[in-house]
């Protein structure tokens, strides 16, 4: 095993954890805010891959994916938020989480039956393949765009909510979104918004992620439980925690396929096991 | 006994003798025996989750580790060892219960809708080893090759259970073990302390109850059952499909307790015969049933969060003439 070798399962690690910080960011204000754990995030990452895909056969424009896709995801988000979302809030949150599991059961089927069970390949547009060589390593260059434009993201959300009006009142509402409220805020509102935020951000992970990793209908599933360990491993409802837990999972996955390909996923989920353990409220959590 | 109580005790044992006579023709009327023991098996697993969720008001999603480990340890020992169905039974049962133990014990660390998010990953913590472990587990292909075990007791009898009318005679004889156990459980006192955590934990905490202890002990006598049920299912199938610890068994669970009516036993059996003899019909038409499945599955989370249960119970209220005493 070289260093070269090492260096560049690094930059993949970077890679792969830029995508899980973006969706477990998405997942974890939605958890702050709104106490849904929401099992149609995963849908949504799909979802954008999908349309992404479909964009990119019919303009051959992927651009043109990075920004018409989330809003699209984020609309549909909205429109599943005013529809049915909304008619849970004042019950139990069970009936919240299980509304999204069936959300992403029906979008999943959706998705087969439109595109067919079997995945597609997406081969990145031709200004972002090839690779960039930097001394005497070389990386591919979509891989290096797409750790550029989700660092832009996350910068992004972060002077969103914490250097902006309306951050400010995320932040408050993952305290106490009662006393939000009170103020005299429309929180319904807030909540709607938030959910679109979290879809488009979703969706756009997928619409990157698609170039590296193909399209395929299960993708969603399998990425949900990976962002759920994120979630945990990072804290709960913490920006930050997203960031590093996401980081934390990508490099620590991409580092044991050097060792041990076959142990890849598992690693994620002992590392949270292990880290639940030492710190129950994960590396970053704010609360209970 | 007052008359009260003993009318009670008769309309409470009534359900239970309609439901074991239900069960006694059901293999009878439907289209083929494999498909009432399908029923039954599942219905095991439904109630089994309902002590957790109906009964404990705790949301997990990890009952495919509990229910697929089950059918993996059966699968195994009889691929390997070929040992007494009951043993087998035994060490299956033993082994998720120990499973159970530990994602409990995570899970229950903290409160709230956090067990969710953890036991989702330990599920597919579960299934990522069955799909690598190929050695051991036959990875995405499956375990095949387990030869049903007769039924002995050494010394005593020896009855070969490859009829599918016995092995379901067999299933049925556990169905209504676990499930009087289950019905005991949640009568008993320790019962009135899970429902009590589950209407206000908090509260259940200022009496002085530690309640992690008893969600943890709940998630090991249901993830226990759900091991009985997967062991079981291996026995029936011949085989340990990969499946059984994804995702999607998980999922189909939740749906039949939910669709069943949950926190009311009858209903999640209700649930499963419902959701796996409209699969069995539904998938011979279209691939994509499960298209339908989750529509009806967010209908009944929009309308009747209750169930099928909840319906019946309220035609039954709604037939019955008002008297004023109910008022």
């Amino acid at each position: 095993m070289t260093l070269n070798l090492v260096l560049v399962q690094i930059v993949n690690g970077l890679v792969l954890g830029m995508i899980y910080v973006l969706l477990a960011m998405g997942l974890s204000i939605v958890w702050g805010m709104m106490n849904i754990i929401n099992f149609s995030h995963g849908l949504f990452f799909a979802l954008g891959a999908y349309l992404a895909y479909t964009l990119f056969s019919v303009t051959g424009n992927f651009f043109m994916g990075m920004i018409f896709v989330p809003l699209g995801t984020a609309v549909i988000g909205m429109f599943l938020e005013l529809t049915l979302l909304k008619r849970l809030y004042r019950l139990n949150i069970l009936y919240q989480i299980l509304m999204t599991f069936g959300l992403a059961l029906i979008g999943r089927e959706l998705i087969i039956i439109l595109y067919g069970p079997v995945g597609k390949s997406f081969v990145p547009p031709d200004i972002l393949s090839g690779t960039i060589t930097l001394g005497t390593f070389f990386f591919p260059t979509y891989r290096i765009f797409l750790l550029f434009v989700s660092i832009c993201i996350t910068l992004g959300m972060w002077l969103f909510i914490e250097k902006t009006k309306y951050g400010s009142v995320i932040r408050a509402g993952t305290e106490d979104s009662e006393m939000v409220s009170a103020l005299g805020i429309n929180i319904s509102r807030v909540f709607t918004l938030i959910f679109g935020l979290s879809m488009a951000i979703a969706g756009l992970s997928g619409v990157l992620a698609a170039p590296i990793r193909g399209v395929e209908p299960m993708m969603g599933e399998a990425i949900l439980g990976i962002c759920f360990a994120v979630v945990i491993i990072g804290g709960m409802g913490s920006f930050m925690g997203a960031i590093i837990g996401g980081v934390i999972v990508g490099l620590s996955q991409s580092l044991v396929t050097l060792i041990m390909p076959s142990a890849s996923i598992i690693v994620i989920f002992l590392v949270m096991a292990l880290i639940l353990l030492l710190k129950p409220r994960g590396l970053l959590g704010i609360r209970d | 006994m007052s008359w009260g109580g003993l009318k009670v005790k008769f309309q409470k044992n009534a359900s239970l003798v309609i439901m074991v006579g239900i069960f006694l023709v059901l293999p009878f009327i439907l289209p083929y025996r494999a498909l009432a023991t399908e029923v039954l098996i599942f219905a095991l697993a439904t109630i089994a989750f309902d002590l957790l969720l109906g009964y404990t008001g705790i949301m997990m999603f990890c009952q495919a580790s509990f229910f697929g480990s089950g059918a993996y340890i059966t699968g195994l020992l009889i691929h390997h060892f070929q040992p007494n169905i009951f043993l087998c039974m035994g060490t299956a049962v033993a082994g998720v219960a120990l499973l159970a133990l530990v994602f409990g014990y995570m899970g229950t660390l903290r409160i709230g809708s956090y067990c969710v998010l953890l036991t989702l990953a330990f599920n597919e913590l579960i299934f990522f080893i069955a799909y690598q472990w190929k050695t051991l587990t036959g990875g995405s292909d499956g375990l095949r090759n387990i030869p049903r075990p007769s039924l002995e007791i050494p010394g005593l009898f020896k009855v070969s259970l490859l009829s599918e009318t016995r092995f379901y005679f067999f299933a049925l004889f556990f169905f209504i073990l676990s499930f009087v156990l289950i019905r005991k459980i949640t009568e008993s006192p320790f019962g009135r302390i899970l429902q009590g955590i589950r209407e206000n934990e908090t509260r259940a905490q200022a009496i002085g109850y530690n309640t992690q202890l008893f969600k943890i002990a709940a998630f090991v006598i249901g993830g226990s059952f759900m091991g009985l049920a997967g062991s079981l299912y291996a026995m029936f199938m011949n085989f340990v499909d990969i499946n059984l610890v994804a995702f999607d068994t998980s999922g189909k669970i939740v749906m039949m307790e939910l669709i069943g009516g949950m926190g009311t036993l009858f209903g999640p059996i209700l649930g499963a015969a419902v959701v796996a003899l409209a699969s069995d019909i539904a998938n011979a038409y279209w691939d994509r049933w499960l298209l339908i499945l989750g529509v009806v599955f967010v209908a009944f989370v929009l309308f009747a969060r209750g169930g099928v249960w909840g319906i019946i119970e309220n035609l039954r209220d709604w037939v019955r003439v008002p008297r004023l005493k109910d008022k």
